[in-house]
């Protein structure tokens, strides 16, 4: 039989036991907890470090990284910041970051496009019709130009007509800058024109020298013209706004092998090599043009020449320092750009200044001939009248001292080789001669018709219209007669006139502008000779000359005072009429052309 | 005209006289005529200046004419010709008064007194 102590001892002892065990479990139990615990804080420490860091990270990004990416699209100097945490640079976020600022830049620059090109489209609208509106505002200003010659009156509209141009190049080039076409079209021009023409459109235009070492002629294909004229434009306005107001800009015009070289040169202030290589850039045009990046106000001038530089194939220089110490600037036309215009019958514009090539044939030549040294044959050689002074010395002795006088008055009748009243015909107008006294007052075209008559033995035509002749000779100065080359001179003493002369007459009724008949010159012997005997004419030979009319008119009228009826056969253009009362018909119907004076 | 002189011109009128309308001498006119003086032409006259004295070489002209062959407005002309007139390269006269036309009495006096001379 079990002892009831001894069971208890030995349920004691397995209790006690098992209470060990079990308090062992629990304290590892707790402790484990304790370090999981523990675990769980630091870890949720550590999350609640990232998810913060992550938080400013993106904040960061919000704040001051996408404005200052946004800002540095349109201005470059604009650092963009990092990220706040510079070992992010190389993990998942920092790199996912960085795509979101390359997609802001990306979608920043689409945009940017876009507006400006809508502002462009909005811009260019805006400023055709304005340059369409100026356009006519200088139709209207040079209509009155030409109507109006009142010298108050003038200087109003030569001013208006400067600030119009002044507007108009600023309208253009807004509009060009904007990508429109220079709108308008020209025909082809006097490359010389188009220098000048651009210089006319600034405000210090007298500053400007223009020095045209170009071949006469030179002129630029017609969509080429006003193109140029705009870069020159700018290029002057460039000069003139970086120099002093007292200097100079020089402009050359030279022939090189390529085609053509214009040169601005200032006196200023030069640039730096940074503007330089901007500008560079700028006229090059091969970069695409914001407006927002043009600043503000926006600088067109150079944009547009890019522009126009790039769509014309024209070439713009500004690297080289102009030896004056300022910028200069060369524009270069190529050849497929220029063409030639006869100067003789499209001449340069008056105020375009004249080539000193020209000059140099001439001074070569003969002094005063030789006006354009491609056209004509031979100006120099065949010039009849080496100097103008030889001719006053030469003594006269023969009849052509009569053709050769510049100036045939009326009086000068009988001593013309192709006198009016011909040698045994009668007179068709038998009017009593003028007295010397009268020529100062004299009909203005009489003298004319007495040229068309001198000359209708070798050009017919010239008589069909004796009114249209362009010259009104008349009685001038004895200095103007001595020492110096005339037309008249020169159309009279030509067997055959100068082929251009009276060539344009015929085709319409309109006054032509001359051929330079020196070009043309005769060289005839007969020319030779009569040229050099031109001289005042003395007193006693007007009398004589006058005496010879008087019996000749008394001549003819016994003539045709004897033979009643008898239509003399005359020269057209010297209606004839026979009997008193025709003749005096015939001078109410002729005394505006000047018959009278016959 | 030749046609290809149409179209807007290039060069406006007031560059030929930088921008100056009023001429230096006031008694100049439309019809005043113009002869070159026959001294010869400094070498830094305006361009515009020796093309209306390149136009008179060959004769005279009135005002009218050279500005038509110069493609200038008058009033430029008028202020070109009163500077050359300074300088000495230009003479002018006054304008020729337009022909007069004859008396027709007077005419008809002569016809009748031919007609008498010739029956006589």
């Amino acid at each position: 039989m079990i002892e009831v102590p001894d069971l208890a001892v030995g349920a004691l002892a397995l209790g006690t036991l098992s209470a060990f065990a079990l308090g062992g479990g629990l304290l590892r139990s707790r402790r484990q907890l304790a370090a999981q615990r523990a675990k769980t804080a630091a870890l949720r420490a550590q999350l609640d470090g990232t998810t913060r860091a992550f938080t400013f990270e993106v904040e960061h990004l919000a704040v001051r990284r996408v404005p200052a990416a946004a800002r540095q699209a349109a201005h470059s100097h604009v650092t963009e910041p990092g990220p706040l945490n510079p070992q992010l640079a190389g993990s998942p976020l920092g790199a996912a970051l960085e795509q979101v600022l390359k997609g802001l830049h990306a979608e920043l620059a689409a945009q940017r496009t876009r507006i400006d090109a809508a502002a462009q489209a909005g811009m260019r609208g805006a400023t055709r019709e304005i340059q369409a509106a100026l356009y006519r505002l200088q139709d209207a200003l040079r209509g009155l130009q030409q109507r109006y010659d009142d010298p108050e009156l003038a200087q109003t509209l030569f001013e208006l007509d400067h600030e119009n141009e002044q507007s108009l190049r600023r309208a253009q080039i807004a509009a060009v800058v904007c990508g429109a076409w220079v709108g308008l079209a020209r025909e082809e021009s006097h490359l010389v024109d188009a220098v000048t023409g651009g210089q006319a459109r600034l405000a210090g235009y007298r500053r400007v020298r223009v020095s045209n070492h170009l071949a006469a002629g030179t002129a630029l294909v017609s969509h080429a013209v006003e193109p140029v004229a705009i870069i020159v434009a700018e290029l002057l306005d460039n000069a003139l706004r970086h120099s002093a107001p007292d200097t100079e800009v020089v402009v050359n015009l030279e022939a090189v092998h390529h085609g053509v070289c214009v040169t601005v040169d200032d006196a200023g202030l030069g640039m730096t090599q940074d503007e330089r290589a901007r500008a560079q850039r700028m006229v090059a045009g091969s970069d695409p043009i914001l407006l927002t990046e043009l600043g503000d106000p926006p600088r067109m001038g150079l944009a547009a020449v890019g522009r126009l530089t790039r769509q014309f194939d024209l070439s713009v220089d500004l690297t080289s320092p102009s030896p004056y110490g300022g910028v200069r600037a060369v524009l270069r036309v190529d050849r497929h750009l220029l063409t030639r215009i006869d100067p003789e019958e499209v001449p340069p514009a008056a105020s375009a200044p004249r080539s000193t090539r020209r000059a140099a044939v001439r001074d070569a030549g003969s002094g005063s001939g030789g006006s354009r040294p491609s056209h004509g044959p031979g100006p120099g050689p065949s010039d009849p009248h080496p100097t103008p002074q030889s001719g006053p010395s030469d003594p006269p002795s023969t009849p052509q001292s009569g053709p050769s006088d510049p100036y045939p008055t009326p009086q000068s009748g009988p001593s013309d080789p192709y006198p009016t009243p011909r040698p045994g015909l009668p007179d068709p107008h038998p009017t009593p001669p003028p007295t010397p006294a009268v020529p100062p007052h004299a009909p203005a075209s009489a003298p004319a018709e007495a040229l068309a008559d001198a000359s209708a033995g070798s050009d017919d035509s010239a008589r069909s219209e004796p009114a249209v002749t362009p010259r009104i000779p008349g009685p001038l100065p004895t200095a103007a007669r001595h020492g110096h080359d005339h037309g008249y001179g020169k159309e009279q003493d030509a067997e055959a006139p100068a082929p251009g002369h009276h060539g344009p007459r015929e085709s319409d009724g309109l006054p032509q502008r001359r051929r330079r008949g020196r070009a043309t010159a005769p060289s005839g012997p007969v020319a030779a000779e009569g040229a050099p005997q031109r001289r005042p004419r003395r007193p006693e030979e007007s009398a004589a000359a006058l005496g010879a009319l008087q019996s000749g008119t008394a001549a003819a009228r016994f003539a045709a005072g004897s033979n009643t009826g008898a239509v003399p056969a005359v020269p057209e253009g010297a209606p004839a009429a026979t009997t008193a009362d025709q003749a005096s018909e015939d001078v109410h119907s002729n005394d505006d052309e000047g018959g009278t004076a016959r | 005209m030749t046609g290809r002189r149409g179209g807007r011109p290039l060069v406006p009128a007031y560059l030929s006289t930088g921008g100056v309308a009023r001429p230096s001498r006031a008694h100049l006119e439309r019809l005043s005529v113009l002869t070159a003086s026959g001294e010869p032409a400094p070498a830094e006259l305006p361009a515009a200046q020796a093309a209306l004295l390149e136009e008179l070489e060959y004769g005279s002209l009135t005002v009218l004419e050279a500005a038509a062959l110069l493609r200038l407005p008058v009033s430029a002309v008028l202020v070109l010709a009163a500077d050359l007139l300074d300088r000495g390269l230009v003479l002018a006269r006054a304008p020729i008064p337009p022909a007069r036309r004859f008396d027709p009495d007077l005419l008809k006096r002569v016809a009748d007194g031919l007609r008498d001379l010739k029956h006589r």
